[in-house]
């Protein structure tokens, strides 16, 4: 099957490392910060230093964390892939893994693998305009490919951020996109269904925004990444917008058991979110059963 | 396959004949596994509790090779139900990989079906990431195949998974009062020349081949017509037919479990009485179980029964079949006894073709 983005082989370091792909190497916790009440900022680093120095990822991939007797969750890497020797992984309180994850404290030693999937075709997005559309957890792994293109700011034309939550104590590292509100490099705007009286950013849905900005179609990539009800709205947008079909990409959120393929539990249609993507272009979400 | 302890020889002059075929009396089988037996790990259906199984055996005797159909596929010898994947120490992350030793095994007496279903597996488990649990097993078990009569619930005709001309290391075609041996491997070829007393194929055994070939092609039900069966499921995918077909389903699952072909599984985490200590669990799952599709914070994306059915029939029949080639289906019948509202894959191809809805 012909692919039309293809991730950095990383795996191919994991695979002569790891001959069990089910192996969680131990990760020791480095730092816990609190983004809200559910959301926390976990960075890892992992003890083995052979894992450590060949450890490397694309914005858009995944890990399987493992919290030794209670089980396994995938989570998107939220750091960027020039970030060496830390992975950060931005975790929601929802399940029994994360919930225990977040008892944890600093220096408690936890299982990783991965990092697994396809990520944004970062190599193929250079020279384009960057169309970024991010609600709630959305942000997650964005925020490696945001890191990402400001690494290499320079390969970029305009980089658009459109960022949405439901109040402003629910946007995921709010202290940074405040900061880069006021960049020339970044265009990001904010946005809250419920604003509060410390508020001085737009108020209404996500989708709202687009009135704000001016697209070059011919240039643009567009990038989605939010709760399962954004997808459908943001894709008008972007198609009002008139941007191909097969230059907006979006990452979707599967429960990811095996991250090899096999359990089939992330299955899109023909499609495995854990090795065809989680990042799939439109053009092949649309022919998904079930994707959205 | 496989290596086994055995000291491989050369052990037959092949005499210009581009396959080996060889006949085993029928009273000869016995002898045959008793003598795998002494190195191998045979397995073998047998009869238990009212239906077949396949279980290990020692006692040539209790084998029963002219068996419609066993209650679980032999599957249950490369995926296991329930397996331990390594054990840990929660504190300091060290893991335990070694408890892992695999018996060189012969899986004897697997019908045409079954052989073609563990073929589909394979694509699954040593495909671009390995999977070692597999792989162990599977190398280091001989497979020998017996030809089978079709029972009603029988549909390989429709799949064309009726014949193993590669893949298993022996099949014996079932002559009456002996076996036409098909060796499709050395390894094969090995065990029949050091363990059975084999005669060359006369021209007479090869005329007798031909007649259980036809005998076998007409006794089977009328075939399932499966022409363009990808192009029907997409016109078909929102038919009402789903909900008609999926809704009674009691998600059970014995389906899955029954199926030589399903190959889901669950990874959970055990802990020892000591809260310390504790093992990563692989066990069989089901794409009917209503948390199968479930993502953090509730939201399914496969909320009804009939979407559930719908699923387990689009990756047999659409998923599986546009990576690999081949539908995920070998047609052995065991979903058909095994449910209990009557789904399967006959039903799900004839509603597909004749617009059943009511």
């Amino acid at each position: 099957m012909k692919k039309t983005h293809v991730a950095v082989d990383s795996s191919q370091a994991y695979r002569e490392l790891k001959q069990n792909p089910y192996r969680p190497w131990p990760a020791r916790i480095t730092s816990i910060t609190k983004l809200t009440d559910t959301e926390t900022l976990f960075e890892f680093r992992l003890i083995d230093h052979r894992v450590r120095e060949r450890f490397n990822f694309n914005a858009g991939q995944f890990m399987e964390l493992s919290v030794f007797g209670v089980g396994e969750a995938p989570i998107s890497i939220s750091s960027a892939p020039s970030k060496k020797g830390f992975i950060e992984l931005c975790v929601r309180n929802a399940g029994a893994v994360t919930g225990a994850l977040h008892k944890m404290r600093c220096g408690d030693i936890v299982g990783l693998r991965g990092p697994f999937g396809r990520g944004f075709p970062f190599e193929e997005m250079k020279g384009h305009d960057i169309l970024m559309v991010a609600g709630g957890l959305g942000i997650a792994p964005l925020k490696s490919l945001i890191n990402h293109i400001h690494d290499e700011r320079h390969e970029f034309g305009k980089v658009t951020i459109l960022l949405g939550a439901r109040n402003p104590d629910e946007i995921l590292f709010r202290q940074q996109f405040d900061m880069w509100r006021h960049r020339d490099d970044f265009d990001l705007i904010m946005t809250v269904d419920q604003p509060d009286e410390t508020w001085d950013g737009e108020v209404g849905l996500v989708t709202r925004l687009f009135d704000q900005i001016t697209v070059d179609p011919l240039k643009t990539i567009g990038v989605i990444c939010g709760p399962p009800v954004m997808y459908r709205y943001a894709i008008d947008e972007m198609r009002k917008k008139k941007l191909s079909v097969d230059r907006i990409y979006m990452s979707f959120e599967r429960r990811m058991k095996c991250g090899i393929g096999m359990c089939n539990h992330c299955g899109i249609g023909h499609q495995y979110a854990c090795i065809d993507g989680p990042v799939f272009n439109y053009w092949e979400a649309m022919n998904l059963q079930e994707a959205m | 396959m496989l290596k086994g302890s055995v000291m491989v020889t050369f052990p037959f002059d092949m005499k210009g004949s581009y396959m080996y075929f060889r006949i085993l009396e029928k009273d000869q089988v016995s002898t045959f596994i008793e003598g795998l037996a002494h190195v191998y790990e045979v397995v073998a259906p047998v009869m238990r509790g009212g239906g077949y199984s396949f279980e290990q055996v020692r006692d040539g005797s209790e084998v029963e090779l002219d068996y419609p159909l066993t209650i679980i596929p032999p599957k249950k010898y490369f995926v296991r139900p329930k397996e331990c994947l390594f054990r840990y120490d929660s504190h300091s992350g060290a893991l335990d990989e070694t408890d892992h030793e695999v018996s060189p095994r012969v899986l004897f007496g697997v019908h045409a079906c079954d052989i073609n279903a563990i073929l589909m597996t394979d694509k699954i488990f040593l495909g671009d990431y390995v999977d070692p649990y597999y792989k162990a097993r599977r190398e280091n078990t001989l497979i020998v195949g017996v030809s089978c009569m079709p029972i009603p619930t029988c549909m390989c005709n429709a799949w064309g998974t009726g014949e193993v001309s590669q893949g298993c290391d022996l099949f014996l075609t079932d002559l009456g009062d002996r076996y036409f041996v098909t060796c499709q491997s050395f390894e094969g070829a090995h065990i029949l020349d050091t363990f059975a007393k084999t005669h060359e194929a006369s021209a007479e055994d090869k005329q007798a081949l031909e007649d259980h070939i036809r005998e076998f092609s007409q006794a089977f039900r009328e075939p399932v017509d499966t022409t363009q069966l990808q192009l029907l499921f997409d016109a078909k995918y929102n038919d009402p037919m789903w909900e008609t077909i999926g809704d009674p389903c009691l998600s059970c699952g014995a389906c899955s479990a029954v199926c030589p072909t399903c190959y889901c599984f669950d990874v959970v985490d055990e802990l020892d009485a000591d809260g310390v200590a504790g093992c990563r669990i692989r066990c069989w799952d089901s794409c009917l179980d209503s948390q199968f599709a479930e993502v953090a914070g509730g939201h399914d994306f496969r909320p009804t029964r009939a979407s559930r059915v719908r699923y387990r029939f689009y990756h047999k029949f659409w998923a599986y079949p546009s990576r690999y080639g081949k539908m995920l289906c070998v047609g052995c019948g065991r979903c058909d006894v095994a449910c209990k509202v009557d789904i399967n894959p006959r039903r799900i191809v004839e509603a597909l073709r004749e617009g059943e809805s009511k």
